[in-house]
């Protein structure tokens, strides 16, 4: 009774805090209603909508052994108490995407990302990393696409791992987008991350050479190293005489991080990959306690509007309306595909008991959800001009802040030439404008957090604090994932000739970094040449096809679900399923064939074409650009086919298991009794 | 004051997915008596073929 009287107290501070935000009418409003909307309906949802899943849908059985406890092996199959498990979950699944996400879509104001990041991982995201979990647990762990080739067919399951290819593809070179545009002509930035190499490369030696396995030891050192190398950037880029070597054009920087993901993927990965994943999983978790301890020692007022004019479709960072392109812009924050490749990987191998996986599938989303919450937070204490004037192109804004604040003032909102060249000084960078990406507005907004909830006076310590916290993460994201990509690559070319698909032949290996590193190396340098600011088209492509990831994640889990012989329950991945459906189709559609030259690939085509007629347009130069154009529309075209394709081969699954033309046998491993005591 | 050092280090171990020399002690011991025991070294190598061969392990 008691409990009850609590949880009705919980869902009704969740619900009026909800009902602060929506009507709310004043200048600005203090971030703790978000926090506390936020988190009172996480409550809700993980203590009523989690356990329904646990029970009804998925009927989780804590007599029956997990692969932990029955293929124990005390190297990846290791029963893990949960908590423990949650923080190895968490710390793999969260990366760039729910912080920079939520900080592009606050162009549309506060209330539409808030609203989406919350119920969307509710009632998708959430579900989706849930189910996944739960599937690969009672599946010995296997990965999504051996799922969905199980579930749905060989021929669905070479689609989804071709899709997942072209992801990586895609997520690499929009990531290291956001890294160029973070660090192009900032001395210190790029001084700090070049010392990563070499603190990595010390501690790999240590761990495999010096000190074999010691790797917490490495890791501490290493953590210290990296503060100190980012102390001693403020010296470097304060000197005359360092600071011009540091220097680097936005050019310069994405081919100095090709070369680096090359690297990376052909070295043994103990040199400089496995260091660097350390450094970066360690940076993270403590980043983003520190924010989230400054959010409530803070407790920042927002000044960004709940919604602002450019829900109509005329934003500057990014084109298209609130619907469908809220949902795309958000990304990770609200629902991931990508997640269900890690909740098919390590995660399901660790689980001691059934019902862990609601804490770590569920719960796991939740915490990326409240980062995102804490992303939009960090977006939305900026003054909408100095948000506007980070974030907008070059292009739109003009070279100068005089020119800047001219046309951000046609928008709405004020911002003096004089505080855009204050603030640049006061976080130690000569110029902010035109930062398009996300990663510098989410450091001065963290800069602003930490400094007024640790101390002032630091300001542009935490700003290259947070810069460098972003870029190590991201370049560990290409590191990963370039290796990645090749092993996927060699997989794929082995069906075509045997000997390209062996990872330990140099050549092969060789040849398949260097096509994944010129893949998104490609997409990479068209970003940053293009006149718009690259984030502009990238990051809705990868919006777009992170999400339709996710719609064959909640693919296989529907079909999962119904061959269970719980169809009954089915709705609760078909339904996100739709949604995603709708909204991802849609902006692909926009993205492809919209009239607006700003939205549609291909009316910008024709728009480049029009202006080599003209003669304004230099026809080499435009002859690229038109190509780029084909191919993001070609791209896109491709992950919408490939992804409908997967759903009607699910669908047809589904009406033959409905209509009892196929049995309805699962494909679970069976069932072993589990030795641990209750 | 050892022991929770002790158990402290092996949950940091556990979050960052760091390999565990004692845990792959403490399972031979249990599940394979008798059979050669790797070294520290050895163990280091075979986690890192196995963490980083073929399936991501981190996020967008």
């Amino acid at each position: 009774m008691l409990s009850r009287l609590a949880w009705a107290l919980v869902a009704l501070a969740g619900a009026m805090a909800w009902g602060v935000l929506a009507l709310h009418r004043g200048e600005t409003i203090n971030a703790a209603w978000l926090v506390l909307a936020a988190v009172g309906t996480y409550l809700v949802a993980f203590r009523f909508y989690s356990r329904f899943l646990a029970t009804r849908v998925l009927g989780a059985n804590d007599r029956r052994a997990t692969p932990a406890e029955r293929l124990s092996n005390g190297r990846d199959f290791v029963p893990t108490p949960r908590w423990v498990l949650f923080g190895h979950h968490f710390a793999a699944i969260a990366g760039a995407g729910p912080l920079v996400g939520p900080v592009l879509a606050a162009q549309f104001g506060y209330l539409p990302s808030t609203i989406w990041v919350v119920f969307g991982v509710v009632l998708a995201g959430a579900v989706q990393d849930y189910v996944i979990l739960f599937a690969s647990m009672r599946r010995d762990g296997k990965s999504l696409g051996q799922m969905a080739k199980e579930e749905t067919g060989p021929f669905a399951g070479l689609l989804a791992m071709v899709s997942v290819l072209a992801i990586m593809v895609i997520l690499l070179a929009v990531l290291a987008l956001v890294v160029v545009n973070a660090l192009k002509d900032s001395p210190w930035g790029v001084f700090t991350i070049l010392c990563t190499l070499p603190i990595a490369v010390l501690m790999g030696f240590w761990m495999k050479v010096w000190r074999p396995g010691r790797t917490l030891e490495a890791s501490a050192g290493g953590v210290v190293l990296l503060l100190l190398a980012l102390v001693g950037g403020r010296h470097v880029a304060e000197s005359p005489a360092l600071a011009p070597y540091f220097t680097w054009s936005g050019l310069t920087i994405a081919y100095a991080m090709i070369a680096y993901g090359f690297v990376a993927s052909v070295l043994p990965v103990w040199m400089l990959l496995c260091p660097r994943d350390y450094l970066s999983t360690f940076m993270k978790i403590g980043t983003i306690l520190l924010l989230a301890l400054g959010i409530l020692v803070a407790m920042p007022a927002l000044q960004m509007p709940a919604v602002t004019r450019f829900v109509d479709g005329t934003g500057p960072i990014f084109a298209g309306k609130l619907f469908p392109f809220a949902f795309i812009t958000v990304a990770c924050g609200a629902i991931s595909g990508f997640h269900a490749l890690v909740a098919s990987g390590t995660t399901p191998k660790m689980l001691v008991r059934e019902s862990d996986a609601r804490l770590i599938g569920y719960g796991g989303m939740i915490m990326e959800s409240f980062v995102a919450v804490m992303a939009i937070c960090a977006a939305a204490l900026l003054d909408p001009g100095v948000y506007f004037a980070i974030n907008a192109p070059l292009t739109t804004l003009g070279g100068t802040a005089q020119s800047a604040a001219e046309v951000i003032r046609g928008w709405g909102f004020t911002v003096t030439p004089a505080t855009m060249t204050s603030l640049a000084a006061e976080v130690g960078e000569k110029t902010l404008l035109g930062r398009a990406g996300g990663a510098p507005s989410l450091a001065v907004g963290m800069a602003h957090i930490l400094s007024g909830a640790f101390g002032r006076g630091l300001m542009a310590l935490w700003y290259h604090f947070a810069i460098m916290f972003e870029a190590l993460f991201i370049l560990t994201t290409v590191d990963t994932g370039t290796r990645v990509g090749r092993f996927m690559l060699q997989e794929l070319s082995g069906h075509l000739w045997r000997p390209l698909g062996r990872t330990s032949w140099y050549p092969s290996t060789l040849l398949a970094s260097g096509v994944v590193v010129a893949a998104w190396g490609y997409f990479l340098v068209q970003g940053v040449l293009d006149p718009l600011g690259g984030i502009n088209s990238l990051w809705p492509l990868f919006g777009i096809s992170n999400q339709l990831l996710a719609a064959v994640a909640l693919s296989v889990g529907t079909t999962i679900i119904i061959r269970s012989g719980r169809a009954r329950y089915a709705w609760v991945t078909a339904v996100p399923l739709l949604w995603i459906l709708a909204t991802t189709l849609t902006a692909g559609w926009q993205k492809i064939f919209a009239a607006d030259p700003r939205l549609g690939f291909l009316a910008h085509r024709a728009l480049e074409a029009q202006q080599i007629a003209d003669g304004t347009l230099e026809a080499a130069r435009g002859a690229r650009l038109m190509f780029n154009d084909s191919l993001d529309a070609t791209i896109t075209a491709v992950f919408m086919i490939a992804t409908v394709l997967v759903v009607l081969a699910s669908a047809r699954e589904w009406v033959l298991l409905l209509t009892r033309r196929k049995p309805a046998a699962d494909n679970e491993s069976p069932f072993v009794e589990t030795a641990y005591a209750g | 004051m050892r022991d929770s050092l002790e158990a402290m280090l092996r949950i940091i171990r556990r979050v960052a997915g760091m390999p565990d020399y004692a845990a792959q002690l403490e399972h031979l011991r249990h599940c394979h008596p008798g059979e050669p025991v790797p070294t520290e070294r050895e163990f280091y190598e075979s986690y890192l073929r196995n963490r980083y061969g073929d399936a991501p392990t981190r996020c967008c």
